[in-house]
């Protein structure tokens, strides 16, 4: 993929890679608290079907995951967890931050032992605001995140850098 | 505000490490398996440092603490209206019932009572949210010993369930609908037959997982005889719920103290099941269900009209003095000690979560038992992070 | 009965004016503990206190146990007499406007049922499955070592209740078989649920007040509380 990293990549082969990488995004679920079962309900029910969005929930790890949705309250006992696991994740990866545990702190915004906002410890893509939000809410944010996607330019993404794992 | 650097990162890591090595107090050559804190089998964030010898295990060790979110702390600066928004949150699978045994403790200091059809439909939406918390139970231990097939049932279900909490209270997770003297609001027009369509559904769900699992061999081979607790032990780790009845202890705080709510009108049995091992566990559960279920059918009937809000003032202080109020819980027994001072906010709340106890027993319950076991007494026992971490 | 220092008999009213069944277990608390027993607080129908002496607590929970009969172990926690020394930690006008007070007033340190002499207070609870009767037990922690005799040989559940209270009010309990952390992260510092340690969030970000005071149903909105 070295076209890729260079930049020169002809923007009809962009747009194509950038409607495949769209549907198919392999999501780990992160589940920390309440938000985890409304994340269950989204991608686990009948109900809700997420595949139908072209996102398959059941990577065995996050090595095999582009996504990963952090849902629930982040405490700082758990922060290096998640920090582990977003090193873990290849490249290109993105975040969903589910919950205002999440997004900010939310209930807990003065608790001693809450990391108030997850983005304080990764980069996040979506915030989806709700406590907790619903599994529509959940399913509004993939879309979101799936037009930031299609329209992104991958050597802007990609900068090349050699994965990491500790 | 609380950014971690990459130096503090590196401290965390390296006290954990620490922590496992310490942890285990066992000197035997074996290996250390850590499960958690993210892991599909715990359903949750708990993190279990386990020695194997073998396949045997050897010494478990629970590291609690990764929900830990400090509720006792942050009650004593929120107004007691303010408190009750905040522990919807313990036990979020069935967040009405976290809410009742706090206004009760509330309301024996302020010596108001709610009036009797704020108490049935109290005693309504607990059990409903028993139902909606409990289902979940049902179709996750079976995903636990490798049936997918229940918890598709059981989102499926329990569905209905919260669509009825969410058109009663409008929050289908958090509630937050109980008050200090009564409730929000009465119930919408058209719910009550609602409600008794839901049950139904709800009984056919019991009788379909009675039929796939219950008599199911694989299920019994799994279960039967694992993970015994005998009541004496059961006690002293103070158990509670399902977890104790299924010990052969019959005990229950809705038949024995039903303080403020309407479970003593009503006809209904508490389940026990004599073996105590995972099997006992999950029969009782789901003999539950269905009781939840006939108690709201004979609620929906029995409803007594008349106001749902006691009068009491609009800015709450509650006197001083100290009460201790408890509930059966779905998880088991869910109590607050309410200290007050006189105040708009409670002096200190004791938050007397039920799965902090039911967890406790790991250490002395896995000692010995294989591995794969342990997923499966993690899934009997029946824990949310929330309610241990509090 | 030299012992009881408050029998509370307000409330008889309708519940049994004298309630035969917890006047007998503070009886048999006296008769086993002798001068450990020093307040009891009686709401008959409903609820039990006992205060013991630091001494006695070991011996509480044996008799509680064995002799009581209370065998289920339902908690164990403290209890922090000391008046917060940053009020209720909002420094919003409307906040004080509610409270009439300046929000840092320093207070007396008072104790609640069953009185108290020290800062911190051990507060337990035991329960009988088969009577269906409870008692509460509390003990005062000595300010100077702040250190309790464990109920872990008694009843398996202290182990983490004692870790709890251990990690969040810095209370010691010897003969404890693992005193160490149980929630927070190995490197924090400070006990959280003392009343002087602060909530740095609070601090540095302004509470953002009462909003809305919502109405309550049938009541018209005008009637300005109390």
């Amino acid at each position: 993929m070295g076209l890729v990293e260079s930049g020169k990549l002809p923007k009809p082969l962009t747009k194509l890679l950038n409607i495949s990488r769209k549907y198919s995004m392999w999501v780990y679920q992160w589940g920390l608290a309440c938000c985890a079962i409304e994340m269950g309900a989204a991608f686990g029910s009948p109900r809700y079907d997420v595949m139908r969005l072209g996102v398959i929930p059941f990577p065995a790890s996050p090595r095999q995951a582009d996504l990963v949705v952090v849902s629930g309250t982040v405490t700082d006992k758990m922060a290096p967890a998640i920090r582990r696991l977003y090193e873990q994740m290849p490249e290109p990866k993105y975040v969903i931050s589910m919950g205002s545990c999440a997004n900010c702190g939310g209930p807990y915004w003065d608790s001693y032992s809450v990391t108030k906002g997850v983005d304080q410890i990764i980069p996040v893509d979506v915030y989806v605001p709700g406590c907790p939000p619903r599994p529509e809410a959940l399913l509004e944010g993939i879309v979101l995140l799936q037009e930031m996607v299609a329209n992104e330019d991958m050597a802007a993404k990609w900068k090349g850098e050699p994965l990491v794992v500790n | 505000m609380t950014a971690i650097s990459e130096r503090q990162q590196r401290a965390y890591i390296a006290s954990q490490a620490a922590d496992m090595r310490v942890n285990v107090e066992l000197e035997t050559e074996g290996m250390t398996l850590n499960i958690g804190p993210q892991h599909p089998a715990t359903h949750g964030t708990l993190r279990i440092i386990v020695k194997l010898d073998g396949e045997q295990v050897v010494a478990a060790d629970p590291v609690p603490g990764y929900m830990h979110r400090g509720y006792e702390k942050l009650t004593e600066v929120r107004t007691f209206p303010q408190v009750n928004s905040l522990i919807n949150r313990i036990d979020w699978l069935g967040s009405f019932a976290n809410e009742v045994p706090f206004i009760l403790a509330a309301e024996q200091l302020m010596d108001v009572e709610a009036p009797p059809r704020a108490q049935w439909i109290r005693t309504l939406l607990f059990e409903l949210s028993r139902i909606a918390n409990v289902t979940l139970f049902l179709g996750d231990m079976a995903v636990q010993l490798g049936a997918v097939t229940p918890v598709f049932y059981a989102f499926r279900d329990r569905e209905y369930v919260l669509n009825l909490i969410e058109s009663a209270t409008g929050g289908r997770f958090h509630p937050n609908f109980d008050r200090i003297g009564g409730l929000k609001d009465d119930l919408p027009k058209g719910w009550i037959a609602e409600t008794k369509q839901v049950m139904v559904k709800v009984n056919a769900f019991c009788d379909e997982l009675e039929t796939l699992l219950v008599g199911n061999e694989i299920f019994n081979l799994r279960t039967r005889g694992i993970g015994v607790i005998p009541p004496e032990v059961a006690l002293s780790y103070g158990l509670s719920g399902a977890n104790l009845r299924s010990s052969g202890v019959d005990w229950d705080n809705r038949r024995d103290t039903p303080v403020g709510l309407v479970y003593d009108k009503l006809d209904w049995k508490v389940w026990t099941h004599p073996d105590g091992d995972s099997f006992a566990r999950y029969w009782v559960r789901l003999q539950e269900v269905r009781e939840a279920a006939k108690m709201v059918i004979q609620l929906c009937d029995g409803l007594p009209p008349g106001p749902i809000m006691a009068k009491v003032p609009r800015i709450i202080k509650v006197p001083a003095g100290e009460a201790w109020v408890a509930t059966e819980n779905p998880l088991g027994e869910m109590g607050y000690y309410v200290v007050s001072k006189g105040d708009l906010v409670p002096f200190r709340v004791k938050i007397r979560s039920a799965s902090f106890n039911n967890i406790s027993i790991v250490p002395w319950l896995l000692r010995g038992v294989y591995v794969p076991d342990v997923i499966t007494i993690l899934a009997s026992l029946y824990f949310i992070l929330g309610d241990i971490d509090r | 009965m030299s012992h009881l220092s408050s029998t509370d008999t307000d409330e008889a009213g309708d519940a049994a004016a004298t309630d035969e069944l917890r006047t007998g277990l503070v009886e048999g608390l006296v008769n086993e503990l002798q001068d450990g027993v020093v307040a009891s607080h009686l709401l008959p129908g409903r609820d039990l206190w006992v205060r013991v002496t630091a001494e006695a607590w070991d011996a509480a929970g044996r008799v509680g146990r064995d002799v009581l009969r209370c065998s289920y172990f339902c908690y164990l926690s403290v209890i922090d007499w000391l008046p917060s020394p940053f009020g209720r930690s909002m420094d919003s006008s409307v906040d004080n406007i509610l409270e009439h007070v300046a929000a840092k007033d320093p207070e007396p340190m008072t104790h609640g049922v069953t009185g108290g002499e020290t800062r911190f207070q051990l507060l337990a609870r035991l329960y009988d499955v088969e009577r269906h009767v409870g008692v509460n037990f509390k003990a005062d922690v000595p300010d100077d070592t702040l250190t309790m005799a464990t109920w872990t040989k008694h009843f398996g559940g202290a182990n983490w209740h004692e870790r709890e209270a251990f990690e969040m009010f810095g209370i010691t309990f010897a003969g404890h078989p693992s005193l160490r952390k149980l929630y927070l992260p190995g490197d924090f510092e400070g006990y959280p649920l003392r009343k002087d340690f602060p909530l740095l969030s609070r601090m540095v970000r302004p509470w953002p007040g009462i909003v809305d005071v919502e109405g309550m149903p049938g009541v018209a909105d005008d009637d300005g509380g109390e």
